[in-house]
């Protein structure tokens, strides 16, 4: 058992969680044991980091059902991947700019003038907001001299780039608009408090590892780095053979796949003068679904790395299931749709794997012997502008024409203002890259390790990576002519 | 009209998958797609009775890879009308 402190933060509180859910999965004692859980990791009488023992018990409650991949709420439902634990919620303050001490009252005014809508007056100590005037421009604040006047737009608010996060007018507590959600998982990042988590496959792929199942663990280009120094994927296939996964395929492999494919469909929409934006990364798609619907054609129909992996599995192996493994939330929505066939069964996240590793005392160790399945063009991927260079290169290996305008969407921010201008007909480039993870999926809310701490480790093993080319490692080692490679 | 599928283990044990293929089989042969949305759900603890099949969001059914077939055109196919 894993024993909270004091000093805890809210991430060692989640995999805390985590792993005690996936320690007794595996034992075949979560229904037994769970009722209990909160009272073993919240012994009392002292409260730790909330106000009392029962509201930390209640967290640790509501996050035990998102590891079981229920909604947090007992009783409720919804089928959104992101959702909010609203037991962790601390109605954070609504009102969006405010003066602080700061103030000096100053004969300048720069506030008042720089506000165009009257909504600042001079009190006896310092200026005032008037809430009902104020339309939360943000100029008074940029005005200040003195930075007096701050913005304290909940972080949730702020960080979501599709503005579905609003809060229950009563109680202030934090919704989700699920018609608007793209599950990036932005917000569960943001949250100062934890308040915001996703549903977890992981009790299902532990439950179908134990009944004896062909479940087979497709690790993404992200790996390398998610678990230190020196941990290749060989190291990190040996530790999901040991967790029971019965087969380790990398994604790079089916990056490859994806590359190949869109560099043909990119050609030809060339030669169409159609534009066309990458179909890869689910909160991307989620984006141009949800908020800009008359672009789905103009959404590359090759499938994801993900899906050309799965297809490929399935192809060998019908009976296989398949479980994608990477720092991406929105995936886990990706699986939901089933009109997508052959697609992955099961999406669990880098950091819910470390858990895993932890709940059975698995140790990663650098592995002398490298395993290699993807190339390296495959591989990088996970890095904003990777796929981009990897649909150029296999354009190159075809002697198609490598020359083409291609803008790359680095972050949801910036894929939101493409696809406008893409709609209005003003975009600039013929092709776009988009990822709505600033910096690409290295930077998923799901990973084990943040992109700044796995930076340098994953530049050291990708520069191990041999130098095979895209277009001869897939003749190589993949049956082309056993699935598809398209959305039907 | 959606047509949700549990794909948690317990029904996933029982042939969640058959039931998916069978559906999305159906659903092509008759050309359905622009009028059946097929998604798939996390566990709802029903797991008791068998493939937990939801239709619109209200309508819990439960169904096998035996009587997939039969329920999609008992029970599907009259509702779309």
């Amino acid at each position: 058992m894993l024993k909270l402190n004091q000093d805890d933060n809210i991430v060692s509180i989640k995999d805390a969680v985590l792993c005690e859910v996936a320690r007794l999965a595996f034992e075949g004692r979560l229904d037994e044991e769970k009722d209990s859980l909160p009272y073993q990791m919240i012994p009392g009488p002292k409260a730790m980091f909330r106000c009392c023992i029962y509201k930390e018990r209640e967290i640790i409650r509501q996050r035990i059902r998102l590891a079981e991949g229920k909604a947090p709420g007992a009783g409720t439902h919804s089928a959104n991947i992101v959702q909010v634990i609203s037991s962790a919620c601390e109605e954070c303050t609504l009102g969006h700019y405010q003066v602080t001490d700061n103030c000096r009252r100053c004969v300048s005014k720069k506030c008042q003038s720089a506000c165009r809508f009257d909504a600042i007056t001079m009190e006896s100590n310092r200026a005032h907001i008037n809430m009902d005037k104020c339309k939360e421009c943000g100029k008074c604040a940029q005005a200040c001299p003195y930075h007096a006047i701050v913005d304290l737009t909940r972080p949730c608010k702020r960080a979501c780039p599709v503005d579905a996060i609003s809060w229950d007018k009563e109680s202030g507590i934090v919704r989700i608009d699920e018609k608007k959600c793209i599950q990036c998982g932005a917000c569960i990042e943001s949250c100062p408090f934890g308040a915001i988590g996703s549903r977890t496959f992981m009790v299902d792929v532990i439950r179908l590892i134990l009944s004896g199942k062909r479940v087979v663990a497709l690790p993404a280009p992200a790996g390398e780095g998610q678990f230190g120094q020196g941990i290749t994927m060989g190291s990190l296939a040996k530790g999901l053979k040991e967790l029971g996964f019965s087969d380790v395929v990398e994604v790079a492999l089916g990056a490859d796949l994806t590359a190949a494919y869109e560099a043909e469909e990119w050609a030809e929409a060339y030669q169409n003068g159609q534009k066309k934006v990458t179909s890869c990364c689910p909160a991307f798609v989620n984006m141009v679904k949800k908020h800009f619907p008359a672009l789905l054609p103009n959404v590359s129909t090759t499938v994801s790395p993900m899906c050309a992996v799965s297809r490929m599995v399935k192809a060998r192996d019908p009976e296989a299931i398949t479980v994608f493994i990477g720092p991406c939330v929105a995936k886990k929505d990706e699986v939901l749709d089933l009109a997508l066939h052959g697609n992955a069964d099961y999406v669990l996240t880098y950091n819910e794997l470390q858990c895993m590793f932890e709940a059975r005392n698995i140790v990663l160790t650098p592995e002398a012997e490298a395993i290699q399945q993807g190339s390296v063009y495959g591989k990088r991927f996970a890095n904003s502008g990777g796929v981009t260079a990897a649909v150029v290169q296999a354009l190159k290996e075809k002697e198609e024409n490598a020359d083409v305008n291609v803008m790359v969407l680095n972050g949801a921010r910036e894929c939101k203002k493409a696809l406008a201008l893409l709609r209005a007909g003003k975009l600039p480039a013929d092709f776009a890259e988009g990822m709505a993870c600033e910096g690409g999926c290295v930077a998923g809310p799901g990973c084990a390790k943040c992109e700044f701490d796995s930076r340098k480790d994953r530049q050291a093993l990708l520069a191990q990576a041999d130098s095979r080319k895209i277009w001869e490692n897939l003749e190589e080692h993949v049956d082309l002519e056993s699935f598809s490679m398209h959305r039907e | 009209m959606t047509i949700t599928i549990c794909i948690g283990s317990s029904c996933h044990l029982k042939g969640s998958r058959e039931v998916i293929a069978c559906f999305q089989k159906l659903i092509s042969e008759k050309d359905l797609a622009g009028q059946i949305q097929l998604a798939g759900d996390f566990c709802s603890g029903s797991c008791a009775q068998g493939v937990v099949v939801t239709v619109d969001g209200r309508d819990v059914y439960s169904v096998s890879p035996d009587t997939a077939r039969s329920f999609f055109e008992n029970t599907i196919l009259p509702g779309l009308a």
